[in-house]
């Protein structure tokens, strides 16, 4: 008889006993990323090589068509101006707009004199908790080219003439409104990292001469690397996807000036029924985002 | 022994339940149904929601209990294309669809709708239709998919009113040179845009049926050849149409920047038109009631007197002024319906009598039957009426496979016009690259 705690009990408890529940405890997470991720990413792969559509004859009997939707992509200079307003999308809006000013936001909550930090954190959070629907309807209320809208209103208390920002400055528009929706979720992320900076490391650098900044250069921000290369790779990947918020305001326009990739791929595949070059765009673009993630992975890596 | 006993009590269990089965099929047919129809369009949701009583009691007087569900979804055009192709592709349309007719032909290529050739030819209200609304309805593969239930004359519609007080003269225009030297002296005086005529992405399809076919569908060129199922995406007509967008744009004529707003009918068509301040918009004939008539969209009071209708002017020589058939909208029957009799019946009652007549009223369209002239509201309606015998003489615009993506490149082909990134020409090349592409070569000709 053996009894509990003896060598053999523990080895049929965290071996043989371990091997056992891994399938069991891996199983449910691997089931689902199976059927809601890797599933759907290969249907869509397969489409991308058909020529797919909803509508027409030729919605009855899809053809392979090969890599035929590629070439015909990476050939159209819309696709390929669709992918650089992307680009510009995500630099501004989210690496630069939504990362520096959520930094400034989460240093600026870690300092201890600061009055109304709960009133201050909230503001910044209330986009965030916004639904993006009801966010882009906002904004397109306040920033309507009629006289009625928000802005000019209050612009004409200034005896200024209307403006229209979604026409005349489109990319700028979608780009403040998405630094504004994005700056909440860059705040968290940060403050949580900041958190795990010792105080006295600011304190000893502090007292070496350092002024704010070298200490933030220096000190805080290798410290944070691997958080801030985390917050990269989530916001590239959530803003090369954002839809809703641009085309509720825009629908892509005035003229193309806001068709992000995520816009020609809804329109190509549902409003013109293309799905099969619509997916063959949703497959380019997730191969960037791999390249995108991998590249962030690398250099989240590196040695401080 | 036992053995017996328990083959025929199988058999008699199974009789039994053949029995019920017959049975309860039967009462299925003779019993209750539902039928779902959706439209989308606030003025025809009103009037349908109404009628609908109607048509059940009328089922009801002969013996069938039929229920009628109407599906209520306020959307734009294009908005309702892209999600009732979503529904009939996953199977869960409703049974009958109230469109535009230009959507019908991919959605019956596709196969999501009933062919009601049998029930058309069974019809006596069919032999009332004329042979245009017929000839417009009529599917590439020759067959019928809609009933349609309006028809609609596309002109240019201009402002007697403001033209007079500006000293421009009113009466129709020979040519589009003609028509652009009185455009031209209107802004020399307002400083405004005077013309709309829809183009680019966000007037959605409305820049290919409202804006761009118009047009080209009078200048005579082959669009396409009915014959071969192609399309020709070179011609003197689409080099001339492409180049008459550009010579407006250059001269200012055209409102590029509310072209380019999201919702280009809401300053144009809703604002300066009504206003008074762009007095030239390209039409269909439900403007009279649907945009501008007292309970319409931006209603511009005294219609009938400040407004007046022009023949587009020819574009090229050799053609003369037209208006075109602008087609309307008509009942489609879900392919998959659950009592496809019962939905073509509802559909055929809604095309009839004083039901259309009190719809066409109520969205200013034209009736697509010799028989509703006297029948009222619809005779109390001079605009439509005198549309309606426009309709005989009017051009009859391509219907072909393909439409879908041929609007999607003109869409784009015009929008880089407004946005300044291409001529005439360019666009033109751009359209037949771009229309190509999506087509695939099959459908178009060399």
């Amino acid at each position: 008889m053996q009894r509990p705690g003896t060598p053999r009990a523990k080895a049929r408890r965290t071996g043989t006993g371990g091997r056992g529940a891994l399938p069991l405890l891996l199983g449910p997470s691997v089931v689902l990323i199976a059927v809601f991720v890797i599933a759907p990413a290969g249907y869509g792969i397969y489409l991308a090589l058909t020529d797919t559509q909803l509508t027409g004859f030729a919605a009855r009997d899809p053809h392979f068509v090969g890599l035929e939707n590629f070439r015909n992509l990476l050939g159209s200079e819309d696709f390929l101006a669709s992918l650089g307003r992307t680009g510009e999308f995500v630099l501004w809006s989210a690496i630069i707009g939504q990362t520096v000013l959520g930094m400034l936001a989460a240093l600026l909550l870690r300092q201890k004199w600061l009055r109304g930090k709960g009133l201050f954190g909230t503001l910044v959070l209330l986009p965030m908790v916004v639904p993006e629907v009801v966010a882009s309807l906002t904004w397109a209320s306040v920033l309507s080219s009629n006289g009625d809208g928000t802005l000019n209103r209050l612009l004409s208390l200034f005896g200024s003439g209307a403006a229209a920002p979604l026409q005349d400055s489109p990319m700028v528009s979608v780009v403040v409104i998405n630094v504004w929706r994005g700056i909440a979720f860059a705040m968290i992320m940060f403050q949580a990292a900041l958190e795990d900076v010792p105080d006295e490391l600011i304190e000893a650098a502090r007292m070496d001469g350092a002024n704010a900044l070298q200490v933030f250069r220096h000190v805080t921000l290798p410290l944070i690397r691997g958080p801030v290369f985390l917050y990269l790779l989530l916001t590239t990947i959530t803003t090369v996807g954002v839809f809703g918020l641009v085309y509720f305001l825009t629908q892509g326009g005035p003229g193309q000036r806001t068709e992000l990739t995520s816009i020609y791929i809804f329109q190509h595949a549902f409003r013109d029924s293309q799905i099969g070059l619509g997916s063959a765009a949703s497959v380019i673009l997730l191969v960037l985002l791999m390249l995108l993630g991998l590249t962030y992975a690398r250099l989240a890596k590196v040695e401080v | 022994m036992r053995r017996n006993r328990v083959l025929s009590a199988t058999a008699a269990g199974a009789l039994l339940v053949g029995a019920l089965t017959a049975c309860s099929s039967d009462s299925g047919k003779d019993g209750p149904v539902t039928i779902k129809l959706v439209e989308y369009q606030k003025p025809r949701i009103a009037v349908v929601k109404k009628l609908i009583p109607q048509f059940e009691k009328a089922m009801a007087k002969q013996g069938r209990h039929v229920k009628v569900e109407l599906v209520a979804d306020t959307l734009t055009d294009d908005q309702f294309r892209t999600k009732i192709t979503q529904q009939l592709h996953s199977g869960t349309a409703p049974d009958v669809i109230d469109m535009g007719g230009s959507n019908v032909t991919g959605m019956a290529g596709a196969g999501y709708l009933l062919k009601l050739d049998d029930y058309l030819d069974k019809w006596h209200g069919w032999d009332q239709y004329y042979a245009p609304a017929k000839a417009a309805a009529r599917q590439p593969d020759g067959s019928y998919y809609s009933l349609p239930h309006e028809a609609s004359v596309q002109s240019l519609f201009y402002r007697k009113d403001v033209l007079k007080r500006l000293g421009v003269d009113t009466s129709q225009p020979r040519t589009w040179d003609e028509l652009i030297g009185r455009l031209k002296k209107i802004r020399a005086k307002t400083g405004g845009a005077p013309i709309v005529i829809p183009g680019g992405t966000a007037w959605g399809a409305g820049s290919w049926t409202e804006g761009f076919l118009p047009v080209m569908a009078g200048t005579g060129s082959t669009f396409y050849d009915a014959e071969s199922r192609k399309w020709k995406l070179k011609s003197k007509g689409l080099t001339a149409t492409f180049g008459l967008y550009h010579d407006l744009i250059k001269d200012r004529l055209l409102p590029v920047r509310d072209l380019q707003n999201p919702n280009p009918w809401e300053p144009t068509k809703y604002k300066k038109f009504p206003k008074g301040t762009l007095p030239v918009s390209a039409q269909g004939s439900w403007g009279w009631k649907y945009d501008w008539g007292p309970d319409g969209s931006a209603p511009i009071k005294d219609v009938r007197k400040k407004v007046g209708t022009w023949d587009y002017p020819a574009l090229v020589p050799g053609t003369k002024p037209h208006s075109i058939s602008g087609g309307g909208f008509g009942y489609s029957v879900n392919a998959h319906a659950s009592d496809p009799d019962a939905a073509v019946e509802l559909a055929k009652w809604l095309s009839s009598g004083k039901p259309l007549a009190k719809q066409l009223v109520a969205v200013g369209a034209v009736a697509p039957r010799k028989d509703l002239a006297g029948v009222a509201p619809y005779k109390n309606e001079p605009s439509l009426l005198e549309a309606q015998r426009k309709l005989k003489s009017c051009v009859q615009p391509p219907l072909g496979d393909g439409e879908d993506q041929v609007s999607q490149a003109v869409q784009s082909a015009t929008a880089k016009m407004l946005s300044g990134k291409a001529d005439g020409g360019q666009a033109a090349a751009d359209f037949a690259k771009e229309a190509k592409e999506l087509l695939g070569s099959t459908r178009v000709a060399k």
